[in-house]
């Protein structure tokens, strides 16, 4: 008790006390060199741009959301799939697995314009983005624990005469879900970061407004800086929900049976 | 025995010989004849094949030269009839210790109703009930391996090869297992082919000690243990079997030594 509770107190207080530290040297950094604030606006400004602008960031932020949770879904899916197909086929593993590791070297950059060219902008684009970038995390984490199936549960099941799909669904997918809940975990990172860029480099403002990484354009180019730094908050809250709904998940998940999980004494 | 003699062998090795690739001669010329009722126990130095002896009972892996039949049938053909203990306990650790025993039934398509009650009597025989809920980090080793026990017998198999199932554990807990191992061998009589490397565990258990020597592996020396079943545990403590003892970790060294 006496030697917990400090620790747990100090592990929001120090935290809290560095953002303070930090806070106050952004205003003498700004007060000493007397920048302006279409350069580097002071916290409360950006505060009160958030507040001024609150409509417009919620609606952006939805449309955010949206785009980095179907493109979050559907790389969890599709990875999960393919990398079913690769861990169960070491024909279909060889022939495509090398090929995925190539395609992940492909930086998105230059993705972003081809989905452009095909889907148009908008919502497909940024979803097809994101999309690409959560899918190979979940695909080379998931296909490894295809793989890597212990031996010995393996021959439990040829001494139970387990069927294919027996084995698949009662050794190899429970066994391979702590390794796939790490790509997801990495996927979650990254998704709402691959809906911020797809929506920068293939967002509109077509039927309302645009998504975030939008707003970052609109924002800038109208020298709001302010509200600028504002749309950096709101990404901040927006990451931060969606890791904790996928960490929330990995440990629902894995917290029962799971080493990384299990409280040993 | 009588009748169990008289009877064709459950396990018939003849001429066995077991190399892993283009590697070297694992095991060389085994012949073995296992008459139902019996338990065998492989004691022998460590790498000598006696994993490989049962894994290839088991049909496991399969057989370089010579001939294994099970009942009659390919060991492969013979699964349904056998099961097999692990080393390790080998139990799959997402799924609760009532999980874990059902597996096998669960595998084979048992209905729910009957796989419960089955489950049920398996944990009462093994001295586990009420670890039902429990997930296997929440076991002792020795709990572990009585689940891993429960589940092999889920099945009432016929023929029940265990590798090295105690190994790990504390003497105590390696006779109390052994001992209620005993007892379940009276109330389900299976035919047991047991590997270890503990002589008094292998003297205790068995109606006959296989001794192997290594590289490659081979019978070296075959003991018949005379004491009758059950046995309590204070047959330990009984002269004939401190003699038995003796004779066995004797033909143990003399593999050693070679
Ligand atoms: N799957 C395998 N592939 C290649 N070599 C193996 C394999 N399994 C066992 N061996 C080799 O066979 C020999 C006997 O192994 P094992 O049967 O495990 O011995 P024991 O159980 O008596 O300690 C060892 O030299 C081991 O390296
Ligand atoms: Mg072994």
């Amino acid at each position: 008790m006496s030697a917990s509770s400090p620790s747990r107190l100090a592990a929001f207080l120090l935290p809290a006390l560095t953002a303070v530290a930090l806070i106050l040297l952004w205003y003498a950094f700004k007060a000493v060199l007397q920048v302006p604030s279409f350069v580097l606006p002071a916290p409360h400004e950006i505060v009160a741009a958030a507040w001024e602008e609150r409509t417009v960031l919620w609606s952006a932020a939805l449309v955010t959301v949206r785009g980095a949770l179907l493109g979050f879904t559907a790389a969890v899916t599709v990875g999960f799939l393919l990398a079913m197909a690769l861990g169960f086929s070491p024909r279909i593993k060889t022939s495509f697995y090398p090929l995925i590791l190539v395609l992940q070297m492909m930086p998105v950059t230059i993705l972003a314009p081809i989905f452009v060219l095909w889907l148009g902008q908008g919502l497909p684009s940024i979803v097809a983005i994101t999309f690409v970038i959560g899918f190979f995390p979940v695909v080379a984490n998931t296909t490894m624990g295809f793989i890597s199936v212990d031996r010995h549960l393996r021959e439990l099941f040829v001494m139970c005469n387990a069927t294919r799909a027996q084995e698949a669904r009662y050794l190899r997918i429970p066994g391979a879900m702590p390794y796939f809940l790490t790509g997801m975990k990495i996927a979650g990172t990254l998704a709402p970061i691959g809906a911020i860029v797809g929506d920068f480099l293939a967002g509109s403002a077509q039927g309302g407004v645009g998504g975030i990484g939008y707003m970052t354009i609109s924002y800038f180019s109208q020298l709001k800086t302010p509200a600028l730094f504002a749309t950096g908050l709101v990404a901040c809250v927006m990451g931060f929900l969606f890791v904790g709904g996928v960490n929330w998940l990995h440990w629902r998940l894995l917290h029962s049976w799971h080493d990384s999980m299990v409280k040993k004494e | 025995m009588d009748r169990a003699m008289s009877e064709a062998p459950v396990v018939k090795v003849s001429g066995l010989r077991k190399r892993f690739g283009a590697g070297p001669l694992v095991l060389d010329g085994i012949d073995l004849e296992v008459a139902r009722g019996e338990f065998v126990s492989f004691i022998g130095p460590s790498g000598c094949g006696k994993s490989t002896l049962l894994r290839l009972i088991a049909g496991l892996t399969p057989a370089s030269e010579g001939s294994i039949t099970v009942e009659g049938l390919a060991p492969e053909q013979a699964r349904k009839r056998m099961f097999f203990v692990f080393q390790d306990a080998n139990l799959m650790p997402w799924r609760r210790v009532a999980e874990n025993v059902e597996l096998p039934l669960l595998l084979r398509g048992d209905a729910p109703a009957p796989r419960r009650e089955r489950v049920a009597r398996m944990l009462e025989i093994v001295g586990l009930a009420g670890a039902e809920a429990k997930f296997p980090w929440q076991l002792s080793g020795g709990m572990k391996m009585r689940v891993s026990i429960a589940r092999a017998l889920s099945v009432a198999p016929e023929i029940l090869l265990l590798d090295e199932p105690i190994g790990a554990l504390d003497e105590m807990t390696r006779d109390r297992l052994n001992e209620d191992l005993l007892a379940i061998r009276s109330r389900d009589p299976f035919t047991g082919f047991f590997v270890t490397h503990a002589v008094a565990e292998a003297v205790f258990l068995s109606s006959r000690i296989v001794v192997l020597g290594a590289n490659p592996g081979r019978v070296t020396a075959v003991i018949e243990v005379p004491f009758a079943y059950p046995r309590q545990p204070e047959l330990r403590e009984t002269p004939p079997f401190l003699r038995l003892l003796a004779t066995t970790a004797q033909a143990l060294r003399a593999v050693r030594v070679a």
